[in-house]
Order: C-alpha cells, then sequence, then structure tokens
C-alpha cells in the first residue's frame, strides 16, 4: 500500500491574537507550509479545516478560510472533535490521498478562543462532557482531569510533586520555542503557590486558551517523493473514541481511546513503543501527560509519575515528550493544536528542531485527544 | 366526604376559645391529635382539651405567648415531641384595640401588630422549619375581611390583618416546592366570646351588611378551616377564602 | 419535568423527562428495558443492550461506593454563588454510576475514594423556581429530615 508523506510545514506564533481572524492567523502558517513545500497553491487539489466552531462568531469557518488562503473553488470542509479537530483533519486528508481520491491536501488547524470570556470558556468545555447528567453539576473541564487525578494518585501514589515537574519540563523547553505563548521557565515552589482550579490541579497544571493556527501540506508516495527529500511519512495512523460520560467509563486512570489508537498506529507502522524517540502528548493538564505515558507504552501503568520524576521524558531520556513545550507552554488553540504537534514532530525528524533537538530521531509519534478523551489519534511518523 | 386526615396532628393557636375551639373540635372531630396554647384561660384550654379526648384523640393545652418567638418554637418542639409529629398549624389567636389614630397609643398600635402579625410570623416559620423538611403540611391562617377592608378606629388592626394576607401568598410561594399548602380564612363578625362585648346597633349593622341576613358561628367558620386542612383542598394554595355570609363582596 | 433537573439545565427535552418529577417527589429512578431487561443510571429510554426503545421505570436504591472526587474552585458560567463545590462520581449498587454534588452531611475532611455513599433526592430550597438535583450523603440520609 502507498505511503503518504508530509512535505511542508508552517506554524503560527501561539498566544492571544487579538491583533488578527482566525482566517488571518490560517494564512500565516499556510503560506509558510506552502513556501516550505515549494510548491504552489494551485497544486494543491483540496484542503481540510480543523477548527472548533461555537468558540468563534464566524459561522461556517471552514469556507471563510479557505476562500481567505486562495483555495476557492478547490474542495473544503470542517472537521470537529474537540480538541483532536486538528488530527481529525489530518486523518481526513490521509484517507483522501490514501484512497486515491487527492494526490496533495492542505490541512490547516486554527482556532481563536479569546473571542469568548474565560466563565463563558469555562461553560463551554464543562459541556464537553455528558450534558444531560453531569453539566448540570458545574463540571468544568478541568474538574473531569481533577476527577482521573484524584483516581490516579489514589490508585497509584502518584504524587501533587510529580505532576508539577511535568509542568516545569514544558515550560522549560517552552522557553525555547518562539512560537510558543508562555516562554519562560517555572520552579516547583511558583508551581506549588498557584491557585486552586479543582482540586488537585492548580493554575500551573491547567494549559492556558490561545489563538492560533498551523499548517501541514500532505502528499501522496509518488508526489512526495518528486517534490521533497525531506518527506516525514505518516505511516502509522491509529483513532478511537471512548464514552462521552465519565460515568461510562472502564476505568478512570487512563485513556481508553488513547491506549487502543496508539496500538492500532502502532501496528500499522510496524513498530512498538520502544521504537518511539520524540513525541508530542496532549498534555492539557499534567495529569493527561502522565497517563499518556502509560497509555502510549512509554512505561507501565501507573509508572507514569515515575516517569518524570526519573527524567526519561526529557531528550536524552527514554521517549522524549513535548519538548515544543506541549500544551502547557505553547498554549492550546483546541482546533489547531493537533496540526502544531505534527509540525513540531516532522521537525524533530527532520533534523530542524535546533536547540530542542532530540539526537538521532528517525520515529515520532503525536497522541492528540478530543475533549476528555473521547476522541483521541495517535499518528506514527518515520524518516527514511 | 372523607377528608383523609385521620391520624394527622394539627396547632392552632387561640384555640381554647371561640373560633379557635371550634376549630380544634372540628379537626378532632376528623380524627386529627390538637394542640392548643393558651396565655391566660388554661380552663377554658383544658375544656377543649377535654373535648378533643373525647372525640377519642389525643389534645395538648400549652402555655405560650403567641407574641413570643422562642415560645412559638419550644411549643412546635413540644407538639411534635408528644404527638410523633405536626401536619398542620392554624394561626388564629388575635386581638383588636380599637382606637382613632390620633388618640392610638404607641403599646396599643404595637400590641396588636405583635399578637396579631408578629404572632403569626412566629408560629407560621416555626411550622414551616417542620413542614419544609418533611416535605408536606397545612398552614391555614386565620385574617378578616377586615384585612381586605379598612374599618374606621382599626389602623392597627387592619394592619395586621391585611398583612396575615399578603404574608400567607408570599408564604405559599415560598412552601409550594415542599408540598405545603398555605391559605387563609377572612371570617366577617362572627358570634363568639369577643362579639358579645360589641353594642347592639354595631351587631346589627353587621347582619344588615350580609346577604344571609345572619352573622356566622364559629363552627360555620371552623368547617371552612378544617376542608382547607384536609386531602380535599390538596390544590388550593395562596388563596384567601372569605367566610362572611356576603357581608362583604 | 426534566427542565426541573439541576442548577443549569442544558436538556430540557428528553424521553426520560419524567426522571425530574420522581426526583422532585423524592424517587431515584433507573430505567429497565422491557424487551432484554438490561438496567442502567443514569436511566435511558433506548437499550444499549438490545436496542429497544421500550422501557420501564425502576426505582434503584442509590446506595454506592465513591470512585473519585474533585473540589471545583473555578467555576463556569450559572454557577458562580455556589463555588467552591465538590463533586463525586460514585459507583452505584445496582450497577452505573452517578456524577453528584456532595451534600451537608458529608464534612470536605471525611470525603474519600472507597468511601460508603447515598444519593438523595434534593430540592434547591431558596429559589423560587422548582429545580430538583441529588447529592452524595452518609449512608442513612433521607429526603425527608424529619
Amino acid at each position: 500500500m502507498s505511503r503518504v508523506g508530509i512535505i511542508g510545514i508552517g506554524h503560527g506564533v501561539f498566544g492571544r491574537r487579538s491583533d488578527a481572524t482566525v482566517q488571518e492567523l490560517a494564512f500565516e502558517s499556510f503560506a509558510d507550509a506552502v513556501r516550505d513545500a515549494g510548491i504552489e497553491r494551485k497544486d494543491l487539489d483540496a484542503s481540510v479545516i480543523g477548527s472548533v466552531p461555537e468558540y468563534h462568531k464566524q459561522r461556517s469557518l471552514a469556507g471563510v478560510v479557505q476562500e481567505y488562503l486562495g483555495l476557492v473553488p478547490k474542495p473544503v470542509w470542517l472537521t470537529e472533535v474537540a480538541c483532536a479537530s486538528g488530527s481529525a483533519a489530518i486523518r481526513t486528508a490521509w484517507m483522501a490521498i490514501k484512497a486515491g481520491v487527492h494526490d496533495m491536501v492542505a490541512v490547516i488547524g486554527c482556532q481563536k478562543m479569546t473571542e469568548l470570556s474565560t466563565p463563558e470558556i469555562l461553560a463551554l468545555m464543562g459541556r464537553v462532557g455528558e450534558v444531560q447528567w453531569e453539566s448540570i453539576f458545574g463540571t468544568t473541564f478541568p474538574a473531569y482531569y481533577a476527577l482521573f487525578a484524584q483516581r490516579h494518585m489514589h490508585e497509584f501514589g502518584t504524587t501533587r510533586e510529580q505532576l508539577f515537574e511535568v509542568a516545569i519540563k514544558n515550560h522549560f523547553y517552552g522557553a525555547m520555542n518562539p512560537a510558543a505563548l508562555f516562554r519562560k521557565a517555572i520552579t516547583m515552589e511558583k508551581a506549588c503557590a498557584s491557585e486552586m482550579v479543582s482540586d488537585p490541579l492548580q493554575v500551573y497544571d491547567c494549559c492556558a486558551n490561545a489563538d492560533g493556527a498551523a499548517c501541514i501540506i500532505l502528499a501522496s508516495e509518488e508526489r512526495a517523493k518528486a517534490l521533497s527529500d525531506k518527506t516525514v511519512w505518516l505511516d502509522g495512523m491509529g483513532c478511537a473514541t471512548a464514552s462521552m460520560s465519565v460515568l461510562r467509563r472502564p476505568q478512570l486512570t487512563g485513556l481508553p481511546s488513547a491506549e487502543a489508537a496508539a496500538n492500532e498506529a502502532y501496528k500499522m507502522a510496524g513498530v512498538d513503543a520502544s521504537a518511539v524517540k520524540v513525541a508530542d502528548v496532549h498534555d492539557c493538564f499534567t495529569i493527561a501527560e502522565i497517563m499518556a505515558y502509560e497509555d502510549l507504552g512509554f512505561c507501565k501503568k501507573g509508572e507514569g509519575g515515575k516517569y518524570i520524576q526519573e527524567r526519561q521524558a526529557y531528550i536524552g531520556g527514554k521517549t522524549a515528550v513535548n519538548v515544543d513545550g506541549g500544551l502547557k507552554a505553547k498554549g492550546h488553540p483546541i482546533g489547531a493544536t493537533g496540526v502544531s504537534m505534527t509540525v513540531e514532530i516532522v521537525k524533530q525528524l527532520r533534523g530542524e528542531a535546533g536547540k530542542r533537538q532530540v539526537p538521532g530521531a528517525d520515529v515520532g509519534l503525536t497522541h492528540n485527544v478530543g475533549g476528555i478523551g473521547q476522541y483521541c489519534f495517535v499518528q506514527v511518523l518515520r524518516r527514511d | 366526604m372523607d377528608l383523609g386526615i385521620k391520624g394527622k396532628s394539627a396547632i392552632v393557636t387561640g384555640g381554647s376559645r371561640g373560633i379557635g375551639a371550634a376549630i380544634a373540635v372540628g379537626l378532632a372531630r376528623e380524627g386529627c391529635n390538637v394542640a392548643v396554647n393558651f396565655r391566660s384561660h388554661d380552663d377554658e384550654a383544658r375544656e377543649v382539651v377535654g373535648q378533643i379526648e373525647a372525640l377519642g384523640c389525643k389534645g395538648l393545652a400549652v402555655k405560650a405567648d403567641v407574641a413570643s418567638h422562642n415560645d412559638a418554637q419550644a411549643m412546635v418542639e413540644t407538639v411534635v415531641k408528644t404527638f410523633g409529629g405536626l401536619d398542620i398549624m392554624v394561626c388564629n389567636a388575635g386581638i383588636n384595640w380599637d382606637g382613632v389614630i390620633w388618640k392610638m397609643t404607641e403599646e396599643q398600635w404595637d400590641r396588636v401588630i405583635n399578637v396579631n402579625l408578629k404572632g403569626y410570623f412566629n408560629y407560621n416559620k416555626a411550622a414551616a422549619i417542620v413542614f419544609k423538611d418533611q416535605r408536606g403540611g397545612k398552614i391555614v391562617n386565620i385574617s378578616s375581611i377586615n384585612g381586605l377592608r379598612g374599618k374606621f378606629g382599626q389602623v392597627n388592626y387592619a394592619a395586621s390583618k391585611g398583612g396575615e394576607i399578603a404574608m400567607s401568598k408570599s408564604l405559599a410561594r415560598e412552601l409550594g416546592k415542599f408540598n405545603v399548602n398555605v391559605n387563609v380564612v377572612a371570617p366577617g363578625m362572627v358570634m363568639t366570646e369577643m362579639a358579645r362585648n360589641i353594642p347592639p346597633e354595631f351587631l346589627n349593622k353587621a347582619v344588615d351588611e350580609t346577604v344571609l341576613g345572619r352573622i356566622a358561628t364559629a363552627e360555620e367558620c371552623a368547617d371552612v378551616v378544617v376542608y382547607l386542612c384536609s386531602e380535599r383542598a390538596r390544590h388550593i394554595t395562596g388563596e384567601v377564602i372569605r367566610v362572611d355570609g356576603g357581608q362583604y363582596i | 419535568m426534566f427542565k426541573w433537573f439541576g442548577k443549569v439545565n442544558y436538556s430540557p427535552y428528553t424521553k426520560v423527562g419524567e426522571f425530574a418529577d420522581f426526583l422532585k417527589a423524592g424517587h431515584l429512578m433507573g430505567s429497565r428495558c422491557k424487551q432484554c431487561g438490561a438496567q442502567s443510571f443514569p436511566p435511558r429510554a433506548d437499550c444499549d443492550q438490545c436496542m429497544s426503545g421500550d422501557f420501564e421505570w425502576v426505582e434503584i436504591s442509590g446506595k454506592g461506593i465513591l470512585h473519585t472526587h474533585t473540589k471545583i474552585v473555578a467555576a463556569p458560567t450559572g454557577f458562580e454563588e455556589l463555588v467552591p463545590y465538590t463533586i463525586g462520581v460514585v459507583d452505584l449498587e445496582e450497577g452505573g454510576r452517578a456524577l453528584a454534588w456532595f451534600g451537608e452531611s458529608i464534612a470536605e475532611k471525611e470525603v474519600k475514594i472507597g468511601m460508603a455513599i447515598q444519593l438523595v433526592p434534593q430540592i434547591f430550597e431558596e429559589l423560587e423556581e422548582i429545580k430538583v438535583y441529588y447529592s452524595l450523603e452518609k449512608p442513612g440520609t433521607t429526603w425527608a429530615k424529619t
């Protein structure tokens, strides 16, 4: 079966972008990706937009973004699965190319979140759980992950400090990433002193809402080989879901969707967890990254706290995780995140990550979760 | 008509005489245990208790000044303990102390407001606490047509009787969700002890005002109160029913 | 009416709307499929096992074990006056789970994963509108408090 490769990448600055509309944000990274790929816009067959529409005043986002990018009359549509919308867009483009329908597709993950106030965002995000039986009790997105954290700490002895170690690492690397929202390292003291959001998660356990966009250009094996000598291949694509409601999950210490998606991706790529040198995982909260180490098989179930404590997630450890700063330091423009993760791993596998380069990285992984684990997309990328 | 209140427990303030006594006995006839309070007329209170017990129900006379917030709370607690619960609260104790406003003393005003209006607040509050927690109960507050209209020389009485009506409506809203009905009975002139002291020409004036050509007996008022305390009236709340023979239409 | 359920209700129209009427009268109800007998809490009209849409109401005990919990300090819109509040997820004796607030009978320091819980129907007392919910209480706590 023929492979699908990434031939161009672009990534905008994440942050409070009150200077731009969502289509203007999308344009920045799209233009970079087109130039990076060395193609012209007319070479593209279609585009797919990953974004969560409820945060924008603009209705039906895909059309207005694609128009601004100058891609009319090519096909376009939106994919939405909460915070995994970017990965869903990538998967859609991948499927189209694999099926032979298109040869080259642009995927743009773009999001403005700051058009809403913080309580509005909290209420909206809290409704990403089960609205009929859970949201009525005033659940919030951090509260759901806090429920996971409490149980994880109870079952495995994971500590408050181990959670903060994740944030400390991500800010350490974020400080070296010019596209990140937060570019300063943090200390354990500062983290411990931060305000409580939902016990045990404090402000420093939580990623920040942000505006931003990222873009990748996907191509069929034939086109990629003709156009680029630094193609990164999407060799393993896993996708799975878990129940929307926490009331119907088999366990609350990991994401069943992540485990299933990872297994599918590893199988397709013909590797196991130990082959992965560098990964970008969905650290919407520190506990999410710890659960990801376990769900992805970087360590045994329950040993996620140990993994970070032993610095295995740093460059030089078993598998470096989120060395672009993760959602924690970059910020989390939800529709853009999946594409942002992919851009970072492509950079790593190309050897273009500068100070944050993981030496000898040939196999990388992205893990993008939607909501509280309802949707998970795992990609295994490879540089030949 | 089976009123469905057999075995229920009730308090009737001012239940030792007049309308109150008639209500107490009327409830006992339907099978209720009834407690009455007295301030000084303990003989009459004991007589009413005797009538209640003769009907096969439990009776209790408690010394309590309705104007005292603590007395009311204590009485409710005593009744709950003695009867094993409380289901019905009838506030009926009231006085009048008439006079034109320019001669009305502070004491005249305060006393009538405290006994009538504050007294109802004291007992309604104590009962509401019990009824809300047990998700059920009936409150009937006895007002007067002189709370709907204003009679000469009664600014204090009118204020208290009018206040009892508005208060009951407000209370009906607060307690509805707990399955508690709150209603008002507004009698016109009633043939009681209190009425016997009224000069004949005023009594006749009242009779002339009615369309039935007579003033009410205590039992005729009590019958309506007992009905409002029953299961048959369970969908009536926030209502004011005049029992005045058409004295004020 | 299902719109009574919760401080802020986002889904007033549902096939299992009667749930709120039962709750107001003090009963916790789950659903049972008339075709295959599968039970569910929270109730659902359409059977997850056999896909039949024919269900009946069955009262549950509300007894369970606390699976996890968290105290929410940053509130979403509509819950600002209630914050902070603690929510818990309870594994129910008859199967299924419930997510709800802790009630008055359990102090903050008593909250512990694994503790025995009783789900109790509740009415929002100081609101004029009728609003109902259920809370997590100590075993033995009842809806009628006397």
